[in-house]
């Protein structure tokens, strides 16, 4: 222990002594760590917002929807009631569309008109700023209420405070006065976003307001828009969906009718493309590592070169090989751990500055770096090894010697 | 007791073949416990040679070594480290000082290796580098110090350990002759003590100081003297001069 404890002063002494060559091995180690860590974080995490965004605004979402134009083909209340009580379902909504206009302060504006259930507040992916989205018994009761967007109130009113206020809606020739109840929250902070135009917004309303424009019960639904629940299987989902209703309709076997879109087939496209990414990210990490690495073995091999004259002194003095060995030892791991640290730091460091950097300049593509456990104990345990192996394989070798070679060679 | 040293039919050839130097050709010699010898020659005739074999540095291309009764050939690296640590004080001639180190650290050396604890380590290297006359230059690294103060050194790193054999290889080359004196004066009392001295020197009178003398040429050995008798060549030189 004494033995070990004289090893590591003798290393700082020579590494003191020795600042340059040091620094320039640590540098090797610096680069290489920090490197992977600033790749590997800005990648993950810019990987992290893509795949969230995504799936905020889909994930566990299927459209199922008629092929065929029959009637008997629609999909009717009666089959929307069936299909909430199968397994792993969350919500269920149709969704349908009107036009209309609205003469407002600021001009005369086109109105896109959302008609959907109660349900519909699960698939909505930004929430709800101010007020509600409409409840069960103003669906049942088809009451003109909508909740509107917080840029199109803005459009409108100049304010996002504009619950309780009316949007008069000249809906194919019908006024319908509808009572504002909520203000969804903007999509702005997301990159992937959907604008419509300048003159246009947009208002969700029951899809039970339909009839109040046609006078006539309403339960012919194209499609119908299911969430599935978080652990659930879309595919097996959907599946048991179009078996439903194939049963309902009487479809027969050799027919598809029912036709399905699933959101997680767009996921794994993303997925393709990230993991693409990700691969390239880590090939460059991989590629900066190994230069790193290469920086630190031939300075490691120089300077131990460098030192055989040392190695030889030490030698016929009495030191024994094993000695040596625990002497370059001591001072490799030195070396590395210190590179290592201020690795790990600067790329820390570097990834967040930049991360920060980004988003001041562009708030919609902020993200946190993400680095990971595993790329810092890699790239740490890589360099470490070269390090350490090429500050202890030509002192061994030196140290085999008849301490006269080791003196010879210069 | 067995001879501290007994060497028979020790050759040492670099570079064999073309340009091949027999740098020892053929050398026998025993060396008692206690004794302090000189050996003398020519440049290049093969002394630090044969220094380096005694001090169990190198390794020769044939012949046998025994020292304390220990075949040398048979030993293992770690035991030949633990013999230059613990028998032999080295005297270099190119001193052979680590530049990075300051002289304490330099002398520190070989105890470290010894498992001198700390506090012992600097008291017995501060007495040595008193005793070659440094006390004002420990904290010098080699670089700061001239070549005689470097060799000083190189001696006080040899003497620290008080080891029983002392190998000297020019321990005067670059030092006025009142510096000389005092190392010889220091060499002469470790030998009173009781260790074995041996000394290479190209100055005759120095070499004169020794019991006995060997005169090494070519690799071979020339005459061996103890002191009192006469060499041929004494005898022919006193011969002409009568
Ligand atoms: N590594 C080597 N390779 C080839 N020849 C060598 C080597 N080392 C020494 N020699 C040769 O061996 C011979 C003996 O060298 P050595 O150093 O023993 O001489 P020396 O008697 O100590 O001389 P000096 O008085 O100049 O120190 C010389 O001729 C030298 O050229
Ligand atoms: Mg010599």
């Amino acid at each position: 222990m004494v033995q070990i404890y004289e090893y590591v002063k003798m290393a700082f002494s020579n590494i003191k002594h020795n600042k340059v060559r040091s620094f320039l091995t640590m540098l090797g180690i610096i680069i290489g760590i920090s490197s992977v860590i600033l790749i590997v974080g800005i990648g993950n995490g810019a990987k992290n917002v893509i795949t969230s965004q995504m799936s905020d605004i889909g994930e566990g979402q299927i459209c199922v929807y008629s092929g065929d134009s029959t009637d008997t083909y629609y999909i009717t209340n009666k089959d929307i009631e069936k299909i909430k009580k199968l397994d792993g379902i969350k919500a269920v909504s149709v969704q349908d569309g009107m036009q209309g206009k609205v003469q407002a302060l600021k001009g005369d504006f086109d109105v896109n008109i959302t008609c959907v259930m109660p349900d519909y507040k699960y698939f909505s992916n930004t929430g709800i700023k101010e007020g509600r989205f409409f409840n069960e018994s103003e669906y049942n009761a088809g009451m003109p209420v909508c909740t509107i967007g917080e840029k199109d109130a803005i459009s409108l009113f100049g304010t996002t405070n504009v619950v309780g206020m009316k949007i008069p809606v000249d809906v194919y020739g019908t006024n319908i006065n509808f009572k504002i109840v909520g203000v969804e929250k903007a999509k702005s902070d997301s990159f992937i976003s959907f604008d419509y135009g300048e003159k246009s917004v947009s208002i969700v309303v029951p899809e039970t307001m339909i009839r109040k424009v046609y006078g006539v019960e309403i339960d012919n639904f194209y499609a119908v828009y299911i969430l599935a629940q978080k652990d659930a299987d879309t595919y097996e989902v959907a599946n048991s969906v179009t078996k439903m209703l194939n049963n309902n309709h009487k479809v027969k076997a050799d027919e598809d009718i029912y036709m399905v879109e699933n959101f997680s087939d767009y996921m794994s496209i993303v997925n393709t493309v990230i993991n693409i990414v990700t691969l390239i990210i880590s090939l460059i990490a991989a590629i900066s590592l190994f230069v790193g690495g290469i920086g630190v073995m031939n300075i490691m091999l120089v300077s131990v070169t460098e030192r055989t004259r040392e190695i030889g002194i030490r030698k016929s003095l009495g030191a024994k090989t094993k000695s040596i060995m625990l002497q370059f030892l001591a001072e490799s791991v030195i070396i590395t751990l210190l590179g290592g640290i201020i690795g790990i730091i600067l790329g820390i460091a570097c990834a967040t500055g930049i991360a920060s950097i980004v988003s001041a300049i562009n708030p919609s593509l902020a993200f946190t770096p993400d680095v990971g456990v595993g790329a810092i104990f890699v790239a740490a345990a890589f360099s470490s090894i070269v390090g350490i192996f090429f500050g202890i394989y030509p002192a061994k070798k030196a140290a085999k010697l008849s301490p006269i070679e080791a003196l010879r060679r210069n | 007791m067995s001879n501290l040293i007994e060497i028979r039919d020790m050759m040492k050839i670099y570079n064999p073949g073309e340009n091949e130097v027999r740098a020892l050709d053929g050398i026998n010699l025993t060396v008692e416990h206690g004794e302090f010898v000189a050996i003398v020659g020519q440049s290049g005739s093969g002394k630090s040679t044969l220094m380096n074999m005694i001090g169990c540095l190198d390794i020769p291309t044939s012949g046998t070594y025994y020292l304390d009764g220990k075949n040398v050939e048979k030993l293992k690296d770690d035991q030949l480290s633990e013999i230059r640590n613990e028998e032999i004080g080295f005297i270099f001639q190119g001193f052979n000082l680590i530049s990075n180190l300051t002289a304490i650290e330099n002398v520190e050396l070989p105890l470290i290796y010894r498992r001198v604890p700390a506090a012992k380590r600097s008291e017995l290297s501060t007495a040595a580098l008193i005793k070659v006359g440094l006390e004002h230059r420990m904290d010098h690294r080699p670089n700061q110090m001239s070549g005689g103060q470097q060799q000083r050194v190189a001696i006080a790193r040899a003497l620290a350990a008080a080891p029983p054999v002392i190998l000297a290889d020019e321990p005067t080359g670059n030092l006025d002759s009142k510096s000389s004196k005092e190392i010889m004066d220091i060499l002469r009392e470790l030998h009173s003590e009781g260790r074995t001295v041996i000394l290479i020197t190209h100055d005759d009178g120095i070499a004169a100081t020794a019991e006995r003398i060997i005169r090494i040429m070519d690799g071979k050995i020339e005459s061996d003297t103890k002191a009192g008798e006469k060499t041929e060549s004494d005898m022919r030189m006193g011969g002409q001069n009568e």
